[in-house]
């Protein structure tokens, strides 16, 4: 099974509340909504392995560290985030980090 | 569209990973005999998520305007219903005279309580029409598939409607969300006739619960002053009791703005108004109120008559409440209204504060390293959420200090 880390995104949140409304209006199972998801997970992994070739950097301060089960969570303050096209600038970020050493059993 | 050399790759992504998905997916709908109808469903609801987010810029837009193409033929389609729907909308206005049965809900389905369906069969569809708001508005507003327009859709022989429904026998009806619809039902049914009827329309609320956190908006603009009126139909007791219920309904429905709120306030309006007219149903209302504790009864309203003891013990308890609160202030020594020991807390409201745009990125670490307090991250493929934004990166690289 690929990381379920990315259904928390806007594209994995739009996703599943597109399937919790055709669950509620019975015209899926919960069961292949779950089937559905677990496609996402290959496909975006995938995707983002494959299809995306762009290198961001940042620079900021680290408030809070947490390392559990082998994923990273970290809360930082007043981070830039450069790419060579632009900037970004925000108070406070969280970063959800999966290990991405050990291939995932796929 | 990208007028820069680097053009935003993340539209493109996104859209690539949705085709892959709807793809490798149609097998699984296929095994378990869902109509493709549904899987486009899902791909529409997607999109358009994705678009109302406006996380990514210059998202499909090509197929937006494809979507809005395939929504005007489907207007004028409806065009020729809008005819009806302006009759509708008289009907409802005048509800109270007695008129041809307001039955949402084909007596067909009545029969047979489990079906819930939306899409099956395609008289329902044709049947079904959006009153009320112009179709054209309902689709927009809604977002609906193309394949699936304000034909709406959510019709269970139980009245688990969502938006418009239009009976077989021409009478067009909008369904509203679900508290309305309890209440009128208890009104409506003088025995235990539909009781089944009663306990399927409370799962409504549920059903409706995440729809409405979905659509806020859309189920304001939806639900009007337009009410829906849950019938038996198979009754005219329960027919004439419906329109008068719907009547009053109609009326207080029209006098508030159109949002779930006042829809509770027609309930509210529409029970006791209703009391008095439906002579037939003294008991069950009153009864049936009480004996809706998880349908959140619209306690306030005007001249909400049976709910009189209702308000007294709420405020009771609220009384009661902040006594007790001030008594264990005044004993600890604090402050009357902080919680307890809040100087001890560290500050967690900054995070509160930014909850509305909480930047998340979501990714796989190569290394982390740490030297005192001096980190560095070596971070890949992940999905960033920056001040409302999505960004997508293969590699990141970063410093902090702790």
């Amino acid at each position: 099974m690929a990381y379920q880390l990315y259904r928390n995104t806007t594209l994995g949140n739009s996703l599943q509340e597109s399937l919790d409304e055709l669950i509620q209006t019975q015209q899926i199972t919960p069961q292949l909504a779950l089937q559905v998801l677990l496609q996402f997970d290959k496909a975006i992994n995938t995707a983002l392995a494959n299809r995306v070739r762009n290198r961001v950097n940042f620079r900021g301060s680290l408030n809070t560290y947490r390392f559990c089960d082998n994923v990273w969570t970290f809360v930082l303050n007043d981070v830039e985030f450069r790419e060579v096209t632009e900037l970004v600038k925000v108070d406070k970020v969280k970063i959800v980090a999966c290990d991405g050493k050990s291939r995932n059993y796929k | 569209m990208a007028s820069s050399a680097n053009s935003n790759p993340v539209p493109k992504l996104y859209k690539s990973v949705i085709e892959d998905v709807i793809n490798e997916v149609r097998e699984l709908f296929l095994d378990e005999g869902v109509d493709e109808q549904v899987l486009l469903e899902l791909k529409t609801l997607w999109e358009n998520k994705l678009l109302q987010s406006k996380a990514v810029e210059g998202f499909h837009t090509e197929e937006q305007a494809a979507l809005q193409a395939a929504q005007q033929q489907q207007q004028q389609q409806q065009q020729q219903q809008q005819q009806q729907v302006q009759q509708v909308q008289q009907v409802q206005q005048v509800t109270q005279q007695a008129q041809t049965q307001q039955v949402i809900l084909p007596p067909q389905q009545q029969q047979a309580p489990q079906q819930q369906v939306i899409v099956q069969d395609s008289k329902i569809l044709q049947h079904m029409s959006a009153t009320g708001m112009s179709a054209a508005a309902t689709a927009a507003t809604l977002a609906l598939p193309t394949g699936v327009t304000p034909y709406q859709q959510l019709i269970t022989s139980q009245g688990q409607i969502l938006q418009v429904v239009r009976a077989p026998n021409g009478a067009q009806y909008i369904i509203q969300q679900p508290q309305q619809q309890i209440l009128l039902q208890q009104q409506m049914q003088p025995g235990g006739v539909q009781a089944p009827v009663i306990q399927q329309v409370c799962s409504i609320r549920q059903v409706l619960a995440p729809l409405q956190g979905g659509l806020p908006q859309q189920t304001g603009v939806i639900i009007q002053p337009q009410q829906i009126v849950l019938a038996s139909g198979n009754k005219v007791q329960g027919n004439t009791q419906v329109m008068q219920a719907a009547a009053m309904a109609a009326q207080a429905g029209q006098a508030a703005t159109a949002q779930v709120q006042q829809v509770q306030q027609a309930q509210g309006a529409a029970a006791p108004q209703a009391q008095p007219q439906q002579q037939a149903q003294p008991q069950g209302q009153p009864q049936t109120q009480a004996q809706q504790p998880p349908m959140m009864l619209q306690v306030d309203g005007t001249g909400d008559t049976s709910s009189e003891e209702d308000e007294d013990e709420e405020e009771e308890y609220d009384e009661d409440d902040d006594e007790e609160k001030d008594k264990d202030g005044g004993e600890d020594g604090q402050v009357e209204e902080e919680p307890l020991n809040s100087g001890d807390d560290v500050s967690d409201e900054e995070d509160q504060e930014l909850f509305d745009t909480e930047n998340v990125v979501v990714c796989q670490y190569d290394k982390i390293h740490r030297s005192k307090n001096k980190w560095k991250f070596h971070l890949k493929d992940g999905i960033m959420n920056l001040n409302g934004r999505d960004y997508v990166f293969s590699k990141a690289i970063g410093d902090a200090e702790w």
